[in-house]
């Protein structure tokens, strides 16, 4: 039993997850309390000022980064809080959360530069959120599309980063948090809350419970809470159903392993009495 | 062929080319890696361009006449003077200048990060208004013991010796076990990413490339 080649493994959980997403079991799914104070964090955000969605993600962790910024865009539009994209690594972000915005936008009839904008990439980190806190249009230059951001409604009495109401960091990337809760939530008391892959959110609960972030989505799990919230169920909504039994899988493969272990170590222990 | 299409049947066999990995380590998963990292670094170096240089450098050198930022990337090649022995200072002298900004970007952002968490940590130990007493033994006291164990399991330069030396011994092995469980916690969540990935890519290919043609038959069974 400790010795299942790995390649039964692999099929075990491909067929699992097959099976659910052909023919999905739902498990209900409760919002958890980092989930809601996101969602409220978003909520409360006062008219006139915007929301920074940062989408430091590429495609290698769409799978939970994607849901999560189409989730909180949802919000935001659903809230009617007007919200900005940036960027700051890696690059493919910026345009995959672009791509997300346009297609939710439609079902609320959004319009990009008075309800939304992307300001694009801006590489330099620390550099940037420093320049940003001063100066925001000069900092930022030019949106996505290249056209200056003076240009864009939305951008009307936006100077600094004292606008700013809510800053949402969705990233699969450690470090850049630190960067905006030290250059921009400490300094500034702009609020902060985040969504980040399940393999990094461990990391990040100390600045949850002391109260520096608002609000944290944890991998696809959050992002189906968010769905939740938000009742538009997506492609988190699915992944949670099909995560559920696959875990199950893996506690069961856990178990076997385990007992083969202790039945061998039975059997030595036999032979040498 | 239709652009569309064209996308869906690149994501598909990239998709299937790299998970071949899981049979065995083979050309066919190296060459998509490959793409992949291709790709990656093309993207970046277009965005950067695009989003950054263009517009920030680019444009005002060139267009408004602002001569002096020419001198930009002068400073940056100073790098590879690194390459040099007699004339590596001048690379020295650049990486000082960034290890400076760093330092002083570093010592800026400590104590806004730390020090919420620090006050944090100090916890009523006995029951206060609006707290009763399982409120408080069961945040605050699991809380701050958890925090000194695992503090004393840091604690590398007394001995396990004496009386005191064996208390932090004893300290120190419940820190220990405390981290272990948070491992244990941090490691299920990364199982749990894994998953989601392998899902996203299972979803694509049944849903998207699958169902499009699963779609386009239904579409022509019915007309």
């Amino acid at each position: 039993m400790q010795q299942i080649p790995r390649h039964y493994i692999y099929l075990l959980l491909a067929g699992v997850v097959v099976w659910q997403l052909l023919a999905p079991m739902p498990l209900p799914i409760s919002p958890s309390t980092a989930t809601r104070g996101l969602y409220e964090a978003i909520r409360a955000v006062p008219e006139g000022k915007l929301i920074i969605i940062s989408t430091d993600w590429d495609a290698s962790t769409q799978a939970e980064t994607w849901p999560q910024t189409e989730a909180v865009i949802h919000a935001c539009f659903q809230a009617r809080k007007r919200f900005v994209i940036m960027n700051m690594q890696p690059p493919m972000g910026v345009k995959l959360a672009n791509d997300i915005a346009l297609e939710v936008g439609k079902q609320y009839r959004a319009r990009y530069g008075v309800d939304w904008a992307n300001w694009g990439y801006k590489y330099g980190y620390g550099n940037v959120l420093m320049a940003m806190a001063k100066d925001i249009a000069k900092t930022i230059g030019d949106d996505f599309y290249g056209r200056p951001v003076t240009r864009l409604p939305l951008m009307q009495g936006v100077r600094s980063i004292r606008d700013i109401g809510l800053v949402v960091e969705v990233t699969g990337l450690a470090g850049v948090t630190e960067y905006w809760i030290g250059l921009i939530q400490g300094p500034y008391q702009v609020p902060f809350a985040a969504a980040y892959t399940a393999v990094m959110a461990p990391g990040y609960y100390p600045y949850l419970d002391s109260g520096q972030m608002k609000g944290m989505l944890v991998g696809a799990k959050g992002a189906a809470e968010m769905e939740a919230l938000v009742r538009s169920p997506g492609k988190a909504t699915t992944i949670m159903n099909v995560q559920s039994w696959a875990h199950l899988l893996i506690i069961a493969l856990i178990v076997v392993g385990n007992l083969g272990y202790l039945l061998a170590r039975g059997r030595r222990e036999e032979r040498r009495q | 062929m239709n652009p569309e299409v064209a996308i869906l049947w690149a994501g598909a066999i990239a998709t299937l080319g790299v998970y071949t990995i899981l049979y065995r380590e083979n050309p066919i998963s190296r060459l998509f890696e490959h793409i992949f990292v291709g790709l990656s670094a093309g993207y970046l170096l277009f965005t950067t361009w695009t989003q950054n240089l263009e517009g920030k450098w680019w444009g005002p050198m060139v267009h408004q006449r602002q001569w002096y930022w020419a001198f930009a990337p002068v400073v940056g090649l100073l790098f590879y003077f690194i390459y040099s022995r007699r004339l590596v200072w001048l690379a020295r002298l650049v990486m000082g200048l960034f290890f400076g900004v760093a330092a002083g970007t570093t010592f800026r952002q400590f104590f806004p990060l730390y020090s919420p968490q620090i006050y944090k940590s100090f916890k009523p130990l006995l029951p206060q208004a609006g707290l009763v007493w399982a409120d408080v033994i069961l945040h605050h006291w699991i809380f701050i013991v958890i925090l000194l164990t695992v503090m004393s399991y840091f604690f590398f330069s007394i001995p396990h010796e004496g009386r005191f030396g064996r208390g932090l011994g004893r300290s120190s092995l419940l820190g220990r076990w405390f981290l272990m469980i948070a491992f244990g916690a941090m490691f299920g969540n990364t199982v749990m990413a894994r998953i989601s990935l392998f899902i996203g890519r299972v979803q694509f290919l049944l849903k998207d490339w699958i169902g499009h043609y699963l779609s386009w038959f239904a579409q022509r069974a019915g007309g």
